[in-house]
């Protein structure tokens, strides 16, 4: 409801009003913005509490809009709203969002999925945050040939306590579930299973991760760490699992514990000589 | 009254029904029609349904740091400590107090009264075993040591564990003993029955440290195995089968016309939201109905229960409680504590959160919340409607009809409980 309620408001303001360099606005809403690194450049906004930017080259102006307010670690998801620099929707774009995380030169594996709702205005689900931190949001439009980029900077997601939480995204259609992957960067290949066979709700088991480098040789004396993720609630494992090497690429995970039943995403992440990586695992714990 | 009423409306309303699919099942209707109704659960939905069932409980988890939990002669004993009035500072407040055993071994109180009012509710002890961890607030890892906290606590029984040991060797002796082994005579000149390792109280402090260690060691030695007795009672406390896990055997073995018979369509709708659309199984999961985290459902409170951090404030209590799994006076050897090896240490996250309590025989003990806050079970389904945007909770545009048939479900988890009974002699 909230969403449709959202495209509405948001396709009437498209109609009477819009992102443009110069201040010729009809004004609808009265908040002007000093658009980021673009100091000379006012943008009015459509909503309250949104983003605005200028694309690093000036050929479009976008507007950020976060539906629940914040993003959190986890899921989330949010609206952009593209108008060329100097006026105008700009429909039928070629639109990319690429969540990133600066300080350690990754991001994640599930990538956002775009859908354009008219009007300039495109929806993104699926936006995964996979850990803390400072995150960017590299956005990129095409249109006609004319691309461009905008880099958005969150420099603190959090997760989300027990107590303040506003999103409850249900997990994206046709999840990968399997339980040997590749590395995001493709420098390792992370093969998970239970110890116990088939994971049980509430009961504190054991993995044994297989890990292996690109030419499918063992890696052994990595340093890894599993981080338990429930999107769909903003919260991790009841536990702190402890990770050991056995020895021949194989390392063994204790104290895994899933105390909801539902989508988990697991991330383990190798550093091993100086080359560090991560992977996620999606679970459906029944 | 109203029960046979029920049930008699019910019979009959399914003998219509039952009579009728047998007719139309036999003379036109394929099997595939016969199924399509409110008792059709798709595989998925009954493999939900096999993990509440009380058949998925398994067998009592055995507690290794309570080498007594499966032994007859030590339930027997705590059962008599479990209901012994003397155990208190007036002489009337004993484990039952509390845990009445005709109130599924909770009480009718939103605050429990031992000595004096307790900030908490008591829990319910129903199937208390499988759990990980013991108080609302998780700050024991075991039921032994968990019995043991009240008898020291000032406003329940408000003794100390000396005066524990000075009762059990002048009126328990012959059948301490006979378990434990011999104890020397506690007497009261050179037993100062207040002593206790009192944080609350210095002179029941000053008294405890300067009896002798080896006093102290004997004093504690007898504390933990009237712990050990106690929990090897307590932990007989079960659930029998209700009608909702008679309801899920037929369903499981296909029986579509008896299935009929066990629950209503209200119980079955309301059984249908509370595994689907209301997410109640986010965290009432399991054959008990719990996932034994801790939750903060943002509840709410006066100003006595504002400083009540729950779970945060519990982590560290259990890492130093003398008592634990990994503690001397444990059983277990360490690599079997692993609730306390893996243990999350995270203050933030557990900041007033409290368990999930379980759901077996919630509609035969009100009030509910872990401070009592609600009085029926309607006003805790409208509190977590009320709760929308808290992604734990995520019961989200329940109707009027819905929560009715919710709490129409929650009734079928109603069943007679066992514990044990020593045999006649």
């Amino acid at each position: 409801m909230r969403r449709i309620l959202l495209v509405v408001i948001a396709s009437i303001l498209l109609l009477s009003g819009c992102v443009t360099k110069d201040e010729t606005m009809t004004g609808h809403q009265e908040e002007m913005t000093e658009g980021h690194g673009h100091d000379d450049t006012k943008i009015t906004k459509h909503f309250d509490n949104s983003l605005t930017k200028l694309t690093d080259n000036d050929l479009y102006s976008l507007e950020l809009v976060i539906p629940n307010k914040n993003l959190m670690m986890g899921v989330n998801t949010i609206e952009i709203i593209v108008h060329h620099a100097t006026g105008g929707d700009v429909a039928q774009a070629e639109v990319t969002v690429r969540p990133w995380m600066p300080s350690m030169g990754h991001g994640v594996m599930e990538k956002p999925v775009i859908t354009e709702r008219g009007g300039g205005l495109y929806s993104v689900d699926n936006v995964i945050f996979s850990m803390v931190g400072h995150w960017q949001l590299q956005v990129g439009i095409s249109k006609d040939g004319k691309e461009d980029t905008a880099i958005f900077d969150f420099p603190e997601i959090k997760a989300m306590g027990h107590e303040h939480a506003m999103m409850n995204a249900p997990p994206p259609k046709d999840l990968d579930y399997s339980t040997m992957k590749m590395t995001a960067h493709k420098t390792y290949n992370v093969m998970y299973k239970s110890t116990s066979g088939q994971i049980r709700i509430n009961r504190i088991h054991s993995w044994e991760l297989m890990v292996k480098d690109a030419d499918g040789q063992p890696v052994n004396n990595a340093k890894i760490t599993v981080v338990g993720d429930m999107p769909e609630h903003g919260h991790g494992l009841p536990t702190q699992p402890e990770v050991t090497m056995i020895g021949g690429g194989i390392y063994r995970v204790d104290g895994m514990k899933f105390t909801m039943p539902g989508w988990w995403i697991v991330t383990v992440s190798v550093m091993a000589e100086g080359k560090h990586d991560n992977v996620s695992f999606n679970l459906n714990i029944l | 009254m109203s029960d046979m009423r029920n049930y008699s409306s019910r019979v009959i309303g399914i003998a219509v029904v039952v009579c009728s699919l047998f007719v139309i099942a036999n003379i036109i209707v394929p099997e595939t029609v016969l199924s399509m109704d409110e008792h059709t659960w798709s595989d998925q939905e009954k493999s939900i349904l096999r993990s509440l069932w009380i058949d998925s409980l398994g067998p009592l988890p055995t507690d290794p740091s309570n080498k007594y939990s499966d032994n007859p002669e030590a339930a027997a004993f705590g059962k008599k400590l479990f209901f012994e009035d003397h155990f208190s500072g007036n002489m009337k407040v004993s484990c039952a107090t509390c845990h009445r055993e005709d109130y599924v071994f909770t009480d009718n109180l939103p605050l429990s009264h031992g000595m004096d009012t307790t900030p908490r509710r008591s829990m319910p002890l129903i199937g208390v075993a499988y759990n990980s961890w013991f108080f609302w607030d998780g700050r024991t890892d075991s039921l032994w040591s968990q019995a043991l906290g009240p008898i020291e606590s000032k406003l329940e029984h408000g003794i100390s564990r000396t005066m524990s040991a000075y009762i059990i060797s002048t009126y328990y002796r012959e059948e301490y003993e006979s378990l434990f082994g011999p104890i020397p005579e506690i007497t009261e000149d050179k037993w100062p029955q207040t002593a206790r390792p009192a944080q609350d109280d210095p002179n029941a402090l000053k008294a405890w440290v300067l009896m002798t260690p080896d006093q102290r060691e004997v004093v504690n030695h007898i504390y933990v195995n009237m712990g050990k007795s106690i929990a090897a009672y307590v932990r007989t406390i079960v659930p029998q089968p209700s009608p909702f896990d008679d309801y899920v055997e037929q369903v499981l073995s296909e029986k579509y016309m008896t299935s009929r018979m066990a629950l209503t369509e209200n119980e079955t709708a309301g059984l249908r939201l509370f595994i689907g659309k209301a997410k109640c199984t986010n965290c009432h999961n399991g054959p008990m109905f719990t996932n034994s985290d801790f939750h903060n459902l943002g509840l709410p409170h006066n100003d006595d229960m504002k400083s009540d951090t729950g779970r945060a404030g519990a982590i560290t209590q259990v890492l130093s409680n003398e008592f634990n799994c990994i503690g001397q006076y444990s059983d277990a050897k360490p690599d079997e504590c692993l609730e306390l090896r893996f243990i999350e240490t995270s203050e933030e996250k557990y900041k007033g959160a409290f368990k999930t309590p379980t759901l077996r025989s919630v509609a035969d003990r009100p009030p509910y919340m872990h401070a009592g806050q609600f009085t029926t079970l309607h006003e805790v389904l409208e509190f977590y409607r009320s709760q929308a945007n808290n992604p734990e909770l995520g019961h989200k545009g329940l109707t009027d009809r819905e929560l009715d048939q919710l709490e129409a479900f929650l009734r079928t988890l109603s069943s007679p409980l066992t514990s044990f009974q020593a045999e006649a002699k």
